[in-house]
């Protein structure tokens, strides 16, 4: 039309622009109509606006702006298509269809293949044979020439190939097809790269002198390099065939379900044809990782698959010593964690206690366990290791003066002599001897033996037949470094040597890393440790398709053989994909190195017609133009609010709130409207974000907020609730008298309740109440030792009057306290920090007046001096008394005491009442007041 | 008087006269206290009036001791007072008269002008403030007379009496007639005051010219004075019927306002050049402040009274 390449799909609907004028009749008829207004000051407003003449009609750019959106609006009905597609084909004869069906193709074969469509219908009208060529596969099994529709058929049943194409094999199968004289016109449908032989086939193309037309695609294509997985995060390389404006790609990564686990982004920027991404995710993560992808990218390149080789091992660290956290440098795991730690993960043991450091190991699902100098394991826990090892665990081992003591070990991999080996030293012939070359049948086999490393110590190995076999690692004398032996599906090694530098200096070596990294490589990684040196055969599990997706393998894919010590390649029978079993597998992925990609150059194919695939050259108009026009709508709604007044900002705040809400809705939705049609074709896909698993279950730390008195809940229920009022009476007692305000009363359960949040506990003792478990107990001791101070009351006192009486209150409290370590107990002393805490008290009375109140024994002073307090250098742990004091605290709701004391004496309640609070005080304060007690000397000596 | 669905900001209201208006006016004259009229000027009174002027006059009640200075009448001395001691003194009578004020309140078209913002009509808020006037001033034995219909009374009920023959009256759209007005006497205008400035500004001195003392009150709409309008607006003259268009009325607001403020003030200036009291009362606000602000002109010498005492 008109020399333009523009055509409209409905050309009869360009007849209602003559309706143009008649709209702009209208549009001057009809200009907006004043409002009317009462107002009676008008003659001082007609002394201003002499002047000024309101327009009758709309002014003229509105008009023009209306007739334009008019305009716009026919046009966009009438459908317009910018640069509509030309004919594909322009020779005759045969056509031989050359099509890349590699991984590239992924994302642009609908396009592709409509263009190979479009060709053969024009084969097909021109009733034109068709020799099919794609680029995967040039020498398949298929007819030299075809009828367009049989070839049609043919691709319509195939999709592209998660493989290469091989463009060398296709310039062969050209030259054949035009040595059999089946030749006419080529039509090139490449993928927009160049693969290995592109150039042969470039130059058979431009040399064979037939017409050739190329058809280029892959403009958008990204595909992704292959990962490793370092310490800080799993990376990547996004590579892009040609530079062009920054592009931002996300990636994510799914585990073996297809779920996703991780997600990163990257920006490939301006001008650059790869970046490097990297997954961040903690290691747990990562190693679930079974395969990476680009969101949006539907070709199999954009796509890595991972196998077991790519995960980072998790070694677990177990030493015999107690570690020392002030001297890292002397610790025997120090070494370790150095050399392993550039390559895989390292859980230290959190405990000294090998049994439960273990458990807790073999819990984190570690991958080895790395065992430094540990002598004798307890039996549970070798049976716990070997039970782990027997499921593919890997035990490392090294020795170590404990060791050597106990060489009647289960988890050795060859039995030790008792005692060690001392070579060169004062008392010895011997030089230290330095490491042999290592043996073929070594997984150590092709690392250089480290010439400077000298072993003056290790554990000898007793002599047997099949030691050699068991041996990875020599000295020079033949006597074994590193000794190994399977132990069900896991791995037993053992280092002769010690950990540190004590024994030789290997730890301190480069070999020393390597060795460590060899063996953590072996474990759990099930395929690899078969048999190492020879070339398997492993079934397709599941393949990716040509959009990179992983499905069920078709059949009559072949095998896969992989060779010791290759990569294996995708190819046309076994496409990229998982290959093996659930058990162990391989990964084949498409892109085996990060080198970049290569774009094709069109211009190698001299003499060749460039043919525009997809939509890129055929441009639908419409979503613009009606965007245009709402734009122009926009304006024109704003141009009218405007001229109506209802812009103004006075009048803004002016109008009711009903108003405003209007006028806000209504230039919402006409933005709103403006942007919707402004994005045409744009869809926004929302990901949900990635579970990240359950939350960690939280430690209730309410009660670390405010301090609170708390209370052993025994189980009797009249006990516990005099208990609860008790201590409600004297927390707000404590709370009127001192600066010292409790929060409420809290009734604890010492089995299982964490208690480090409470200073002082009050234990009742009643006759019938369980005596706790002896894990119950220990807990009470951790608290106990970690500073709590526990107030037990037997509250007997009078029954205990009783002439001959064993009470079994004072027999349950003995129970209670066997397991507990109790140092000797005193009455309260004069002296004691007790009697001066908050309140000057001679006795500690509770219901009853005549208990003594126990305390942890003070150190008896030497002196005798008339020191006026004495408190040793803590809290007593423990006060035992026999008065009832919660009897004697608790109070009602009206603040009335619930007992009479005994004998009935308001006084005694007060002091009751004081008791508490020194008892509280010296809880919290410990013996600070023993110190105050000083101030008068101590200022006296400063001279003041 | 406010319709629900109001798409204009200003309206003209019904003419507002009843005996509803009257109970709203007792309702204010009843929050304020009992009026007491300055009447300085007013020499020797005619009538005699009911209450103290809480000033030496004539009148029957003692009111105070003071010297006696040279030059006064003898016979006013007291002579019980003054052997006392060593001065002469003069007793003092607290001063009692009744005094004539004048009401009037313009009821032309554009008084009956209320806009969005307003709570009445302006002629509405007059004749409500012109009651209480009445109201207050009848009260404390004051004679009350509207212009151009009622001649002065004192009496109780000077209020009613004005509003029975108020709503027999003829709207009163022009200027009354002051020809009845007697000197020393105080006129209360309420007005828009939005005539000619000219005729107006003679006219009222020449009342301030016959010993007349006037209080106006300027009725002021909200609209009118913050001029609220906006976009295509055609304003209307509720007197003349006049139209003018504004194409865009926002950009008329601050010039105009500045124009309604120099009108005001001009008025202000008049008021305080022959010795009146002017307010301004806007229709938005209570009328109390309006009553309230006429009480203190009317009560006390008035600050803003410079010329003529």
């Amino acid at each position: 039309m008109l020399g333009l390449p523009l055509v409209f799909a409905y050309p009869l609907v360009l007849s209602a622009l003559v309706l143009l004028p008649a709209i702009w009749f209208l549009l001057r008829l009809t200009p907006p109509k004043p409002r009317e207004e009462v107002f009676p000051p008008l003659a001082i407003l007609r002394r201003l606006v002499k002047r000024e003449e309101t327009p009758a009609r709309s002014p003229w750019w509105l008009t023009a702006l209306r007739l334009l959106m008019a305009a716009l609006a026919i046009l966009a009905m009438a459908g317009p298509v910018w640069n509509p597609r030309e004919a594909v084909l322009n020779g005759d004869g045969n056509l031989i269809l050359v099509i890349d069906d590699g991984w590239a193709s992924g994302n642009d074969w609908a396009d592709m293949r409509a263009l190979a469509g479009d060709a053969l219908d024009e084969a097909a009208s021109a009733s034109r044979t068709v020799s099919l060529v794609r680029t995967t596969s040039p020498f398949e099994d298929i007819a030299p020439t075809l009828e367009p529709e049989a070839a049609r058929r043919v691709l319509d049943s195939h999709e592209n190939i998660a493989a290469e194409p091989d463009h060398e094999d296709t310039a062969r199968k050209l030259r054949e097809l035009a040595a059999s004289g089946e030749t006419g016109e080529i039509l090139f449908l490449s993928d927009g790269l160049e693969h290995p032989g592109t150039r042969e086939l470039a130059a058979f193309m431009s040399g064979s002198g037939l017409k050739v037309a190329i058809a280029r695609a892959g403009d958008d294509l990204a595909a992704l390099s292959p990962l490793a997985n370092a310490p800080e995060g799993m990376r990547g390389t996004v590579l892009l065939p040609q530079a062009g404006e920054s592009t931002p790609f996300s990636l994510t990564g799914r585990d073996q379900k297809g779920l996703p686990v991780a997600r990163t982004s990257v920006v490939v920027p301006d001008g650059e044809k790869s970046a490097e991404f990297n997954f961040t995710e903690p290691l747990e993560l990562r190693n679930q990782i079974a395969s990476v992808s680009i969101e949006g990218m539907r070709n199999p390149g954009a796509v890595q698959l991972l196998d077991d080789s790519n995960r980072r091992r998790i070694v677990g660290l177990v030493s015999g010593q107690s570690a020392d956290v002030t001297q890292p440098l002397l610790s025997p795991l120090y070494y370790i964690e150095r050399a392993l730690s550039p390559f895989s993960d390292i859980r230290d043991a959190d405990t000294a206690n090998i049994e439960e450091a273990v458990t807790g190991l073999i819990n984190q699902n570690v991958s080895a366990i790395i065992m430094a100098d540990v002598g004798n394991l307890p039996e549970d826990t070798t049976a716990q290791l070997q039970d782990w090892l027997a499921k593919g665990g890997m035990l490392i081992r090294f020795a170590g003066p404990r060791l050597a003591a106990n060489p009647e070990d289960a988890l050795l991999p060859v039995r030790l002599l008792q005692g060690d080996r001392f070579i060169g030293g004062a008392l010895s012939w011997e030089e230290p001897k330095g490491v042999a070359e290592f043996e073929q049948n070594s997984p150590f086999f092709g690392l250089e033996p480290p010439a400077e490393v000298q072993i003056t110590r290790q554990v000898m190995a007793l002599q047997s037949r099949d030691l050699d076999e068991h041996t990875w690692a020599r000295l020079e004398d033949g006597t074994p470094l590193v000794t190994a032996g399977r132990s069900g599906n896991g791995w037993l090694v053992l280092f002769h040597v010690n950990s540190d530098n004590n024994w030789s200096n290997l730890p301190l070596s480069g070999t020393f890393v390597e060795m460590l990294r060899r063996i953590v490589d072996l474990s759990r990684s099930t395929l690899s440790n078969s048999e190492l040196n020879e070339s398997i055969s492993l079934p397709p599990m599941e393949i990716l398709d040509g959009s990179g997706t992983l499905v069920p393998p078709p059949a009559g894919l072949k095998p896969l053989e992989v060779a010791a010590g290759t990569t294996p390649v995708a190819t046309v029978q076994t496409p990229a994909g998982l290959y093996g079993t659930e058990n162990g597998y391989v990964a084949v992925n498409v892109l085996n190195s990060a080198d970049p990609l290569v774009a094709l150059d069109t211009a190698s194919f001299a003499g060749a017609r460039s043919v525009a695939i997809g939509e890129a050259g055929n441009t639908e108009i419409r979503p613009w133009l009606i965007a245009l026009a709402a734009l122009l709508f926009l304006a024109d709604c704003i141009a009218v609010l405007w001229f109506a007044g209802a812009m103004s900002p006075a009048s803004l705040r002016r109008a009711t709130r009903h108003n405003r809400v209007a006028t806000a809705t209504a230039l919402a939705a006409v933005l709103l409207t403006g942007l919707l049609v402004l994005a045409p074709g744009t869809a926004f896909s929302q990901s949900a974000p990635g579970g990240n698993g359950s939350p960690k279950p939280e430690l209730d730390y309410q009660p670390a907020l405010t301090t609170h008195l708390a209370y052993v809940i025994t189980g009797i229920d009249e006990v516990d609730r005099v208990s609860k009022l008790g201590l409600e009476g004297l927390t707000r007692y404590i709370a009127s008298r001192t600066a010292f305000e409790p929060g409420a009363p809290v009734g604890v359960d010492v089995a299982s309740d964490e208690l480090a949040f409470y200073p002082l506990l009050y234990w009742p003792i009643h006759a019938n109440s369980p005596v706790p478990g002896e894990a119950t107990m220990a807990r009470v001791d951790a608290f106990m030792k970690q500073g709590g101070s526990i107030l037990f009351d037997t509250r007997n006192q009078i029954s205990s009057l009783m002439p001959g009486s064993n009470a079994p209150e004072n027999v349950k409290l003995r129970q209670i306290l066997a397991t507990l370590d109790i140092p000797p107990l005193e009455p309260v002393p004069p002296d004691h920090v007790l009697t001066k805490a908050f309140y000057l008290l001679d006795s500690f009375p509770g219901r009853y007046a005549g208990g003594d109140l126990w305390v942890e024994q003070l150190p008896t002073s030497d002196e005798l001096d008339a020191r006026p307090a004495r408190a040793g250098d803590g809290v007593s742990t423990i006060l035992i008394t026999s008065n009832d004091f919660a009897a004697a605290w608790a109070v009602d709701e009206n603040l009335r005491p619930l007992f009479q004391t005994v004998p009935p004496n308001p006084r005694q309640r007060e002091l009751a009442f004081r008791s508490g609070v020194n008892i509280a005080m010296y809880a919290l304060t410990g013996n600070y007041k023993a110190d105050q007690v000083h101030i008068p000397a101590l200022l006296e000596r400063l001279g003041q | 008087m406010k319709s629900p669905a109001r798409t204009t900001i200003g309206e003209q209201t019904e003419r507002d006269i009843g005996s509803g208006l009257l109970a709203r006016s007792r309702a204010r004259a009843a929050l304020i206290p009992d009026l007491l009229v300055e009447a300085k000027r007013v020499a020797n009174n005619v009538y005699a009036g009911w209450h103290g002027r809480r000033r030496r006059g004539v009148g029957e009640n003692f009111w105070q001791f003071r010297p006696y200075r040279p030059g006064e009448n003898m016979a006013a001395i007291d002579w019980r007072r003054s052997a006392r001691d060593d001065h002469v003194y003069v007793r003092d009578r607290e001063w009692q008269a009744s005094h004539t004020v004048w009401l009037w309140v313009d009821e032309s078209p554009s008084m009956l002008y209320q806009s969005r913002t307003a709570i009445v009509s302006k002629q509405s808020r007059a004749l409500v403030l012109a009651f209480a006037m009445a109201e207050l001033l009848s009260r404390s034995g004051e004679r009350v007379g509207w212009l151009g219909i009622q001649p002065p009374i004192a009496h109780r009920h000077a209020a009613e009496r004005l509003g029975s023959a108020l709503m027999h009256a003829p709207p009163q759209t022009d200027f009354p007639d002051t020809i009845s007005v007697r000197e020393l006497s105080d006129v209360i205008l309420i007005s828009d005051f939005l005539e000619a400035a000219d005729g107006l500004h003679d006219r009222l001195k020449q009342l301030a010219n016959r010993q007349i003392r006037g209080h106006l009150v300027q009725m002021v709409d909200p609209a009118e004075d913050a001029f609220p309008y906006s976009g295509r607006v055609e304003f209307r003259d509720p007197e003349t019927g006049t139209r003018m268009n504004a194409g865009s009325a926002q950009a008329l607001r601050d010039d105009y306002r500045a124009l309604f403020a120099a009108h005001t003030k001009s008025l202000s200036l008049l008021a305080r050049r022959i010795g009146w009291s002017h307010t301004v009362h806007h229709t938005d606000h209570l009328a109390s402040q309006a009553l309230v602000a006429l009480h203190m002109a009317m009560s006390h010498d008035p600050g803003f009274g410079t010329g003529g005492r």
